[in-house]
């Protein structure tokens, strides 16, 4: 029993409000990831859950009880940092172990919790050093020992992999899932970054200023985006937004800077009426060829990534869009391409950029 | 490297430019350290005076105002660093804490006294605790004493009023050192810790104490360097005597005297400063000993 539940959750600094309102369920044993832009509050919230942030309103339960003015150490979790936050004049067992003085716990019993953490995290070697000794990545899994050590009902992570670099990045990522497993524990995990949070979560979090924008599963997110913004934040690389109009009783829509060419769309539940100004959504990845409508374009660039062909085109001086083909190697800069995809896979916005569906 | 490049005109002009400040520390430092060292093998009064060679040592140790002065020195420094290198950090901690209101108040009040003037403060102190004065007012309102203490007659109080001026005087000084260091300690250490459950006075004594440890050394010494050189506050209080019956008496004040109260006896007193010289060297030496890191790789 160890979901989360968050209903009304606010914070002010002195008279900034920084999370306006923040209602959300987590599910005991979730992987649950925030994601965002910079300053959009993922910190903050994560901090608010720890209790190192009073909340100014609304309520937090954890484990079916109320948490608002519950200490800290009394929350049932454990939180790794950015920073990794480890004590500098102490070696890697004596991290792991410090906090379990002072909880009672019985030397030998404590020896024998690191040394199970230290396996879990193959830490073995490096126990007996400081932290100044280790990699980015070793100091990393030694602050998630010292939050494993303490057996939490939910995990917090604020960034804890965006000091590494790329490689230890991936591998990190993956011994995260693994972990996940193993532990069988909720974690909350902060990140900016969207492949992060596609790639480890079981739910994402979408916030921005302050609010939620859409949570969802990785690809409830990515294939049916509720507002132009989690439709821009998820995927890689973004999806391409032409603006247009919609035209010919709600069945196509015209797109005044691509030389009016039309475009077919799926039927909509909601009709929207003729005249109506929308966004249109197409990710690189939806242009197939063999889709049923197609968009008259010039190719600007041509990116080989090896596995993947990404085409930069756009109409006469209007917006760039980004295109990904699989096998299109032949593709040159300059050439006239007839960009296909299938009608179904266009998402229409409103003005105000919400879906419309 | 770069001094290898360094063309030999470069590097008469580079002699040149830090010339002038040489002469002065040779003239004003240099000479007068090895000059002492000199006088402090001779004998004689005044300006008339003959190589006695170990002479004044002897005389050290079967001078009885000397072994006073030395012992209320190391009163003075046993009793007062500890006490104010406690109050410091304890001061630092409090003043770190971020929901504290008024810190920065607080902190300046804390380090005025140390930049206050010396004779203005000295002034204050003895009137505070002058038979009549408001400690004694203070007390005696309370009812923890029955009649006014005097202070500056009787050999125990007049030591611990020296004690309390200079701890109010420096505490503030080392406190500053240990705030700047707090500074740089990432805060998310003591977040961490707070998760993890680790109380108050365990993050204090198992966190701040030894990440401040190198501060903490750097404050104990000069500390004791400075206690050790204790004069203005006992001249001050006790109108130059070390009084009373030289209960205050300390090293430098007991220098001072053999230099320009009594009888001049300038050998004499050079040797008495360079006790002082030793005391500092060993007490350092030994400070470092402890403080230094007990694991091979630091
Ligand atoms: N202690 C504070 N006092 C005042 N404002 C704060 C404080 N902490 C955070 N903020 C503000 O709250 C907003 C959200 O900050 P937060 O650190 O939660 O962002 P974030 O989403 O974690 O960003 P990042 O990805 O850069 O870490 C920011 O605008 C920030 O300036
Ligand atoms: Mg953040």
């Amino acid at each position: 029993m160890s979901g989360l539940k968050l209903r009304g959750v606010r914070k002010s600094f002195g008279a900034i409000e920084v999370i306006k309102g923040v209602d959300l369920d987590i599910e005991s044993k979730e992987f649950v990831v925030f994601v965002g832009p910079s300053g959009c509050g993922k910190s903050t919230l994560l901090r608010m859950i720890a209790g190192l942030e009073p909340i100014t309103a609304g309520d937090l339960e954890i484990g079916g009880a109320r948490m608002n003015d519950v200490d800290p150490s009394k929350r049932g979790i454990a939180m790794v940092f950015q920073t990794y936050a480890l004590y500098p004049h102490m070696t890697v067992r004596e991290n792991m172990g410090f906090a379990l003085r002072f909880a009672g716990v019985a030397k030998p019993e404590i020896a024998r919790q690191v040394d199970e953490a230290a396996r879990i995290l193959e830490l073995g070697p490096l126990m007996n050093r400081r932290p100044k000794e280790l990699s980015g990545g070793q100091r990393q899994r030694v602050a998630i020992g010292r939050a494993i050590v303490r057996h939490p009902q939910v995990f917090l992570f604020d960034e804890p992999l965006s000091n590494l670099d790329a490689e230890l990045r991936v591998h990190m990522r993956i011994e995260l899932a693994r972990l996940h497993k193993e532990l069988a524990t909720t974690i909350i995990y902060v990140t900016h970054d969207q492949v992060e949070a596609m790639t480890l979560a079981d739910k994402i979090v979408v916030l921005r200023d302050g609010s939620v924008a859409q949570v969802g599963t990785p690809l409830q997110l990515y294939d049916d985006p509720d507002n132009l913004f989690v439709a821009g934040f998820i995927g890689s690389p973004k999806m391409n937004f032409l603006s247009g109009v919609v035209a010919a009783g709600g069945s196509t829509v015209r797109l005044p800077d691509y030389g009016d060419q039309s475009i077919p769309v799926a039927a909509l539940r909601s009709r929207p009426a003729d005249g109506t100004p929308v966004t249109v959504g197409l990710r690189p990845d939806h242009f197939k060829r063999g889709g049923a409508a197609h968009l008259d374009l010039n190719v600007e660039l041509i990116e080989h990534l090896g596995s993947e062909t990404y085409a930069y085109a756009r109409f006469g001086k209007g917006e760039v869009l980004t295109i990904a083909t699989q096998n299109d190697r032949d593709l040159k800069a300059g050439a006239r391409l007839a960009a296909h995809f299938d009608p179904a896979s266009a998402l229409l916005f409103d003005a105000a950029g919400q879906r419309i569906r | 490297m770069a001094q290898a490049n360094l063309s030999r005109n470069e590097r008469i002009s580079g002699w040149v430019f830090i010339a002038p400040a040489l002469v002065l520390l040779g003239v004003f430092m240099i000479y007068p350290i090895i000059w002492s060292l000199w006088m402090s093998f001779q004998v004689g009064k005044g300006m008339n005076f003959s190589f006695g060679g170990f002479t004044n040592i002897i005389r050290m140790t079967k001078d009885p105002v000397f072994i006073r002065a030395l012992t209320n020195t190391l009163i003075f420094l046993v009793v007062q660093v500890p006490i104010m290198i406690f109050l410091a950090l304890v001061f630092a901690n409090a003043l770190n804490d971020p929901s504290l209101r008024f810190r920065a108040l607080f902190r300046t009040a804390i380090f005025l006294p140390c930049v206050t003037s010396l004779i203005a403060y000295s002034t204050l102190f003895k009137s505070m605790f002058a038979g009549d004065g408001v400690i004694n007012k203070a007390l005696l309102a309370v009812h923890i004493i029955a009649e006014p203490i005097a202070w500056f007659a009787d050999p125990f109080w007049a030591k611990v009023v020296i004690i309390l001026a200079i701890t109010w005087r420096w505490t503030g000084y080392n406190m500053v050192f240990y705030l700047a260091a707090m500074q740089n300690i990432d805060r998310s250490i003591y977040e961490a810790a707070r998760i993890d459950g680790v109380p108050a006075w365990a993050r204090f004594r198992y966190l701040t104490i030894p990440m401040l440890k190198p501060v903490i050394l750097f404050t104990t010494v000069i500390s004791t360097i400075g206690t050790l050189q204790l004069f203005d506050e006992v001249y001050n209080f006790t109108a130059g005597t070390g009084g009373p019956s030289d209960s205050t008496l300390t090293l430098s004040l007991y220098i001072y005297n053999l230099t320009f109260k009594f009888m001049p006896s300038f050998g004499y007193a050079a040797t008495v400063s360079w006790v002082i010289v030793v005391i500092v060297g060993i007490l350092s030496f030994l400070q470092f000993l402890v403080a230094r890191d007990r694991r091979p790789a630091a």
